[in-house]
């Protein structure tokens, strides 16, 4: 029973990385649909940026935060209007641009190696080594912050998405891009920044990533494949659709590490994104993500 | 006319062809090649042999693939514990592999159909999932150190030939396949399944049909491969790497195409040779950097790059779009 209480504990915890990780993702896709393959490589360098950050500064990694979201904002405004935005009309959604943003993620992972080497690191902080006592378990205090700026990051996008002008021109464009020009909203521009945003999330999962887990320059395709679950599973309508789905990948994957032998929970990830698009494509909640 | 056209082109292609199958093939007894030059050709064939294979499924139907080394190490695998344990000939080996790649591409038919964005991140799931598991099933693959082949200095000589037969059926079949009804089927899968389906052709069917095609050519190369080899491990045939490579190969020689993937696989080889031993640290940026330039101006890659270069020499010449016949 105690047990019981730890794993749940714990895939709470490891929730709110998931959902924060999901959020860039479903954003970009909602938006554009374009499936942007450079996001693991994003959150990649979203952790090497608060663990440089950190060595070289000594700059809090949370603090980091608003440092690492503006770059990566910036990455993804980049990205849009020097390669997405030049695709032929109607290749956005195709293999083009999976195998162009492809080919942002193999630079990305190549310029990650050379200024850092392949090596594994880790984010120490303060936060690390501590633990409180929740529901009669220990659990570390940075996975308590992780979750809590997970939780903060949701209500901001809930926020910023449905009670804002430029939300609504956003979720407008969702709709309906060709209505938007004609009304005078810049669809362009709002491409740019739904774009920006969304790296700029996946940067921020990133800083969450390292205060956790340790990463090097290959890390983020399993990050990637559990964010497009959670998407898929959570549906691109509302954030506690996303918040529910990454509980229900979290737990899964808590309780498979636990049932399974310590090797085979790397493939926990790949095969729950598997058997979700086989057998859950249209979500949980009946949104179709797919078309 | 057009028919009489077609026709010609054909013929001539398949002369081509041919004609390169045939030079090649005496190469070794003429120039006396260095065993260097002689294992590199080796190679090169069996690679050919993958990126044809991997432009069935990702070029002639559009479903890109990002996972094509499951199927690749499953044919090896297989080949080389048919050698090991039962001690059978290596060409039967070959084929058990082939069959055994071609019976796990089935075993994907519920992802066939997803399309698109869907299929391609599910193809990343199922390579990464198979890498894991089949490392981690020590007694069938020998887990992370792998498994050793008997060595047949000989066999190793004379896989030159297997090899350049493969390419070279491979290269015809990519031929025949683009200009039969079943490469237009293809096409027109491509192009819109719900659309393809209206007139009567099965999305479904035409896809796991390739798909099964494919998977048995890339175990058969991969048991070529193994053979030629002698040392197979996991990490190496299951790599992430390794279905990239598919995916470089065919983009930069022209995704679609019938024998773009030929041309992208020479280069990629050749560019791999002199950066492994150059600059292996710039190996992947280089490859990703090659794969945005070619997207945004040539989708095409080095095919849609002649075919301009053809235009450019029409007109420069002062022939007529199209000419005389």
């Amino acid at each position: 029973m105690a047990r019981l209480v730890d794993m749940l504990v714990s895939a709470v915890l490891l929730a709110g990385l998931y959902a924060t990780m999901a959020y860039g993702l479903g954003l970009i896709y909602g938006v554009l649909r374009v499936v942007n393959l450079a996001h693991g490589g994003v959150i990649m360098a979203g952790a090497y940026l608060s663990w440089y950050l950190h060595e070289q500064l000594g700059l809090d990694p949370y603090l980091s935060i608003p440092v690492v979201f503006g770059a990566s904002f910036a990455l993804g405004v980049v990205l849009y209007q020097g390669l997405v935005r030049r695709l032929p009309r109607g290749a956005a959604g195709g293999p083009a641009s999976l195998l162009l943003l492809f080919g942002v993620w193999l630079v990305l992972r190549n310029i990650a190696y050379l200024l850092f080497t392949g090596n594994d690191q880790v984010l120490r902080t303060a936060a690390s080594s501590q633990s409180v006592a929740v529901l009669g378990s220990h659990v570390a205090v940075n996975r308590l912050v992780v979750l809590g700026i997970a939780a903060a990051i949701g209500v901001l996008l809930h926020l910023l998405l449905r009670r804002t002008q430029v939300g609504r021109a956003i979720r407008a464009v969702a709709q309906n891009a060709d209505s938007c020009t004609l009304v005078g909203i810049d669809v362009n521009r709002i491409y740019a920044l739904s774009f920006g945003i969304g790296t700029g999330l996946a940067g921020v999962a990133g800083v969450l990533l390292a205060t956790i887990f340790s990463f090097n320059p290959s890390s983020g395709s399993s990050e990637l494949l559990k964010s497009f679950v959670v998407v898929v599973l959570g549906g691109l309508g509302s954030i506690y659709g996303v918040a529910l789905a990454a509980l229900i990948v979290a737990v899964v994957e808590v309780f498979a590490i636990y049932v399974l032998p310590s090797y085979l929970t790397a493939a926990v990830g790949f095969i729950l994104l598997v058997l979700v698009l086989v057998l859950r494509p249209g979500g949980l909640f009946g949104q179709r993500v797919l078309s | 006319m057009t028919a009489r056209v077609v026709a010609m082109a054909a013929r001539r292609t398949g002369g081509a062809l041919l004609a390169a199958c045939v030079i090649l093939a005496v190469l070794p007894a003429v120039l006396e090649l260095s065993s260097y030059t002689h294992n590199q050709l080796t190679l090169l064939f069996i690679t050919i042999s993958g990126a044809l294979a991997w432009n069935w499924m990702g070029g002639f139907v559009g479903q890109v693939s990002f996972g094509h080394a499951a199927m690749f190490g499953v044919g090896g695998f297989v080949a080389g514990r048919l050698m090991l344990s039962l001690h059978l000939p290596p060409p039967v080996c070959w084929v058990g592999g082939a069959a055994a790649a071609s019976i796990f591409a089935l075993g994907g038919h519920p992802l066939l159909r997803l399309r698109g964005p869907y299929f391609s991140i599910a193809t990343i799931g199922v390579g990464e999932a198979s890498r894991v598991i089949f490392t981690y099933w020590e007694r069938f693959t020998g887990g992370s150190s792998g498994l050793s082949l008997p060595i047949d200095a000989d066999l190793k000589y004379r896989l030159y030939w297997w090899a350049l037969v493969l390419a070279g059926c491979m290269a015809a079949a990519s031929v025949a396949i683009r200009r039969s009804s079943f490469g237009l089927k293809l096409l027109a899968i491509k192009a819109d399944a719900d659309a393809a389906a209206d007139v009567g052709i099965s999305a479904t069917f035409y896809q796991d049909l390739i798909f099964v095609l494919s998977a048995a050519v890339i175990g058969l190369s991969s048991g070529l491969y193994a053979s030629y080899q002698s040392y197979i491990e996991p990490a190496d045939m299951f790599g992430f790497e390794r279905s990239i490579a598919f995916v470089l190969m065919a983009v930069i020689g022209g995704v679609g195409t019938a024998l773009g993937p030929v041309l992208g696989a020479v280069v990629f080889v050749l560019v791999r040779l002199y950066l492994l031993s150059s600059r292996p640290d710039l190996y992947l940026g280089l490859y990703g950097g090659l794969l945005i330039l070619i997207i945004l101006f040539e989708p095409l890659g080095l095919t849609g790059l002649y075919r301009r270069g053809q235009r450019w020499v029409r007109r420069a010449s002062g022939q007529a779009p199209g000419g005389a016949p």
